[in-house]
């Protein structure tokens, strides 16, 4: 098959979404440089859900473009995670460039950047192939250095630009070194003749294999920031405009869970038996060094850092102890739900650390006197982060305990759940400071902005839906034959 | 429809919630009455429900059974139901409710927050009472952690935050071992049907433990691991030595109210569950570790009693007497006869009222001396005299006195240690032995404290004092009139759980 046969159409949603960040790159230019463009944000918002309205249309049957971009189920729904994140981080971050001294100035940068980095992520999550999935995930990491240093005055943002692309030029090494091995072995650069080729090759070089799983594992690692991988995260995230740490924490981090599953599950599936245990533990580890060093945290964004390594730790149990459609179920489900309680939480967090200018702890206190809808939502997410029920959560921790008790792995299990509950102190330290704390004297009632108002309902209204009735989405990913695209 | 009774009664305190979120916060006393009409509307249903309840059934009741969602291997149903051992909990629940929201209209700190978070709790206890379907149980145990974690951290004493983070670490922690094992006993279960079937309902899997289609997954060593597991996860909410250090901060610092709900219902969810789960699906191992929950039993009643007799505050002292008090749950389910199990269940529901009619007297006298140490409270029987006449009753009530429920619970449960037969615990007479000494520490602390609190000269500092508000008398007299109905008409509540305890003892011969 030539390139020109191919169903082109298929990759109509990225082309679009290309276009539309260009658009608003030249409107940008044209409209000035200077002073208040709001129109250019609700036009990247536009863009994206226009985008997903052509994901749900376009791709809902599935195929593939020479086997190398392909469309499934599983590309459509990491599709949909990575445009509504996207988006909602958008929305989070109007409010924060409206207030950021001079930072009218690079609105039109800053939305088509975030709209190029959705399109690195979407090509990524599509890939069936190694070198396409190099480009999708450059892509997203090229944007994603840019959008750390966005306040360009601010020293702590550079340093975490510059933190971010050195070691992650690291990690894009790592995995293109790990490329590099399964190439040599089996000659192509296609996750199926890979797949194909790996089980017959494990035994003869076992070494090379490993090697290359391990690398792939260790640049990967580190875009979904599991330990050890995760020494940049606290750091930048901490450096980043909060809106992008957001992004970070969630698309940036999804969409690296999107393409470990293709690759791990693709390409080494076959050997799934000798790497589950390496994954199990790293798993462990992650949820142990996570939950416990969140622990002592006092800023509120490297809380979350370590948050979100816990985080990532609970989403990699699946992919060790469940292969196939059901892993995937859970994988899936637990991302919808963490990306809306990782963004609720984030679009309150910037509200708070903008108005009190500092992102310790102690500014969340009183925050249900100041402001009691946000602060009843803060405890529905943080709730819904430590896996209590009524929430999105809850089920979906319970779900990936299933996977794991079920997969033999009761020890992995037990370290989910305990490291868990250890989880419960951080998440109520925030409550604790919320309810049963006075807020600080100068601290007034605070003011909410449309954009924000509509992101931290959406969330709110799907963490607590999906909490109670999770059948809305499980029945539907009960149908899905996740990765057949042929 | 009489399932959905059932239903209603679960949901209809969160509606309540959900309503009161929408009343602005300065309309206090439309709060109030609309927490008190709620909470009586599940009082009603409740009474409703028992009085619809077929007392020569054994099995479940009032069953619903509606397909929740599927995990792709398990279908989770929303299964409700009840039997004679959860029908007078759930009447225990809403009474105590009901009662702790009359007791807490004193409470003027943020009173709206207060009875969403109570309300929301009632929905928890009661669905962990009716759930028949673990996730749905376990779903219901671990809401009841968040109100509680509220209730002590926002309207507790001095160190309430300490208290209520550990409580919710701890009880968290119990949650998740129960979790855990639940998942176990599941996959377990589905391999010893060879996977022909799977299913979450603790009705279904204790069929299918009881008659395997491949006996030999179910080894004996597994099932022994489930059950103490299972043991241990209910023993840190029951709470059971050495499980129990949550509980006396917890209850120290909880505001009044949560106090009377803390001991009076949610120590109760781990007696059930010890019942429900671990005696229902695995009897054989509850019979097997018979003799360890006997001497649990007795090291609960010695050890809380002798905790209590050394403490200065009143309200740790009664913390400390629940504990002892939970000791003769234990000492009556472990001796597997019907008397034993009949008396546990008696005391799960009699030191529901009673605890709380305690906790509810020293909340009381706390409000108007500003202490609760012991030595600095003395002659209250003349300064408010009705106030100490409803602490004394409810003391003896505690000790077990005749013709107060107390005494039932603990006559049975003694009766029944003594009668259980030698093979399953061998020392049976000398643990009832010890176990009734502790009876008698019990009588020796309490009577110590209401000797040095309501009698003696009567301190000057205490003169005129308010004696008990027309709203006072609710909480009071109603649970005290519930422990002498129970103590003088046992009937009342034996002949709802008669015939589930016969088929919960008759699963091991006995």
């Amino acid at each position: 098959m030539t390139a020109f046969d191919a169903n082109w159409s298929l990759m109509t949603p990225e082309i679009v979404l290309a276009a539309l960040a260009l658009l608003v790159f030249t409107i940008d230019f044209m409209t000035g440089i200077h002073g208040k463009k709001p129109f250019i944000g609700r036009l990247s918002v536009l863009s994206l859900l226009v985008t997903a309205v052509l994901v749900v249309v376009t791709n809902s049957t599935s195929g593939s473009i020479a086997e190398v971009f392909v469309v499934d189920p599983f590309a459509m729904v990491f599709k949909l995670i990575i445009l509504i994140g996207v988006a909602m981080v958008i929305l989070i971050s109007m409010n924060f460039l409206d207030r950021e001294r001079n930072a009218e100035v690079y609105q039109g940068e800053y939305y088509s950047i975030m709209l190029f980095a959705a399109l690195g992520a979407m090509i990524m999550v599509s890939s069936a192939d190694l070198i396409t999935l190099f480009i999708g995930l450059e892509i997203l990491s090229i944007s994603s250095y840019v959008l750390a240093g966005f306040k360009k005055y601010s020293r702590p943002s550079t340093e975490a630009a510059i933190k971010y692309v050195v070691l992650g030029g690291t990690a894009s090494a790592f995995i293109l070194y790990g490329m590099s091995f399964l190439y040599g072995l089996t000659g192509s650069t296609s996750l199926l003749e890979i797949g194909q080729a790996v089980p017959m090759l494990f035994e003869e070089y076992t070494f090379v294999v490993m090697m290359s799983f391990l690398f792939m594992l260790a640049g990967f690692g580190f875009k979904i920031s599991i330990v050890p991988f995760h020494m940049w995260a606290p750091d930048v995230y901490e450096g980043a405009p909060t809106p992008v740490t957001a992004f970070l924490s969630v698309v940036s981090k999804l969409a690296g869970f999107g393409i470990i599953l293709r690759v791990f599950f693709l390409g080494f599936g076959g050997v799934f038996q000798e790497w589950a245990f390496i994954i199990a533990v790293i798993a462990a580890i992650t949820m142990i060094a996570g939950n416990f060093i969140a622990l002592t945290q006092t800023n509120v964004k490297r809380l979350m850092a370590y948050s979100g390594i816990a985080q990532a730790g609970y989403l990699l149990v699946p992919v060790a102890t469940v292969i196939g459609d059901v892993g995937i179920n859970m994988i899936v489900f637990y991302s919808v739900a963490y990306l809306m309680m990782t963004l609720g939480a984030f679009a309150v967090i910037t509200l708070v650390t903008e108005d009190t200018g500092t992102s310790d702890l102690s500014s969340f206190a009183g925050l249900y006197q100041r402001a009691p809808y946000l602060a009843i939502a803060m405890t529905v997410f943080l709730v819904s982060l430590a896996g209590l029920p009524l929430t999105a959560g809850f089920i979906g921790k319970a779900y990936i305990f299933f996977g794991a008790v079920a997969g033999e792995m009761l020890w992995l299990a037990i370290i989910m759940i305990v490291t868990s509950v250890i989880s419960f102190f951080y998440y109520f330290g925030f409550i604790k400071q919320m309810f049963m704390t006075d807020p600080r004297p100068n601290d007034k009632e605070l003011a909410v902005s449309g954009s924000m108002q509509t992101v931290v309902t959406v969330s709110l209204a799907v963490t607590v839906i999906l909490g109670i009735l999770p059948g809305l989405v499980l029945d539907i990913f009960n149908t899905f034959n996740w990765m057949a695209f042929f | 429809m009489m399932g959905n009774l059932l239903t209603w009664l679960v949901f209809v305190p969160l509606i309540g919630a959900a309503l009161i979120l929408t009343i602005p916060r300065e309309n206090v006393n439309v709060i109030r009455s609309l927490a008190a009409i709620v909470s009586g509307s599940a009082l009603v249903l409740s009474l409703i429900i028992w009085g619809g309840f077929d007392r020569g059934v054994s099995g479940m009741q009032f069953e619903t059974v509606a397909p929740w969602f599927d995990i792709g291997f398990l279908q989770i149903n929303y299964e409700i139901g009840i039997d004679g051992l959860s029908m007078p909990l759930l009447v225990l629940t809403t009474i105590v409710t009901t009662l702790s929201i009359f007791a807490s209209f004193s409470i003027v700190k943020r009173v709206k927050e207060f009875y969403v978070w109570t309300l929301v709790l009632l929905t928890g206890m009661l669905g962990v009472f009716v759930a028949l379907d673990m996730f749905l149980f376990f779903l219901f145990f671990e809401l009841t952690l968040i109100p509680m974690f509220f209730l002590i951290g926002i309207w507790g004493g001095k160190m309430r935050e300490y208290a209520s983070f550990k409580f919710l670490i701890y009880t968290g922690l119990g949650s998740a071992i129960m979790f855990i094992t639940f998942i176990a006993m599941f996959v377990k279960g589905a391999e010893a049907m060879n996977f022909q079937e799977t299913s979450f309902s603790m009705i279904r899997l204790a069929e299918i433990y009881a008659n395997p289609a491949n006996p030999e997954v179910l080894t004996g060593a597994l099932k022994g691991g489930l059950f103490l597991a299972l043991f241990v996860a209910f023993a840190i909410k029951l709470p059971v030595f050495p499980f129990h250090t949550w509980l006396p901060n917890a209850h120290v610092e909880a505001p009044t109210a949560a106090s009377m709900i803390l001991a009076g219902v949610l120590l109760k969810m781990g007696g059930y569950g010890l019942i429900r789960v671990g005696f229902g699906v695995l009897p054989d191992q509850a019979a097997r570790f018979a003799t360890l929950i006997a001497i649990l039993g007795v090291i609960n009643i010695i050890y809380g009693a002798l905790l209590a007799l050394v403490q200065t505050d009143l309200k740790s002292l009664v913390a400390y007497s629940s504990i002892s008090h939970m000791g003769i749950v234990l000492l009556g389910v472990a001796s597997f006869t019907t008397a034993g199990m009949q008396g546990a269940i008696f005391q799960l529901v009699s030191h529901g009222f009673i605890s709380a009619l305690l906790f509810f007297m020293v909340g009381a006298i706390y409000e108007r001396t500003k202490t609760r140490t012991i030595s600095e409270l003395g002659g209250l029987s003349k300064s408010v005299p009705i106030l100490a006449g409803f602490m004394l009753a409810a003391a003896m009530a505690s000790v077990g006195l005749p013709g107060l429920s107390g005494f039932v619970s603990e006559l049975l449960a003694f009766i029944g240690i003594f009668g259980a037969s030698a093979d399953l615990i061998p020392a049976a007479y000398t643990i009832g032995v010890i176990g009734a000494i502790g009876i008698i520490l019990t009588a020796a602390y309490l009577l110590w404290a209401m000797q040095r609190t309501t009698f003696g000269p009567m301190k000057e500092k205490y003169v005129g004092l308010p004696d008990a508000r027309p709203m006072e008398y609710v909480p009071m007299v109603g649970l005290l009139v519930l422990s002498i109905a129970i103590g003088v008409y046992p009937h009342l509540l034996s002949d709802v759980i008669n015939t589930t305890v016969i088929d919960i003892v008759s699963k091991i011969g006995g």
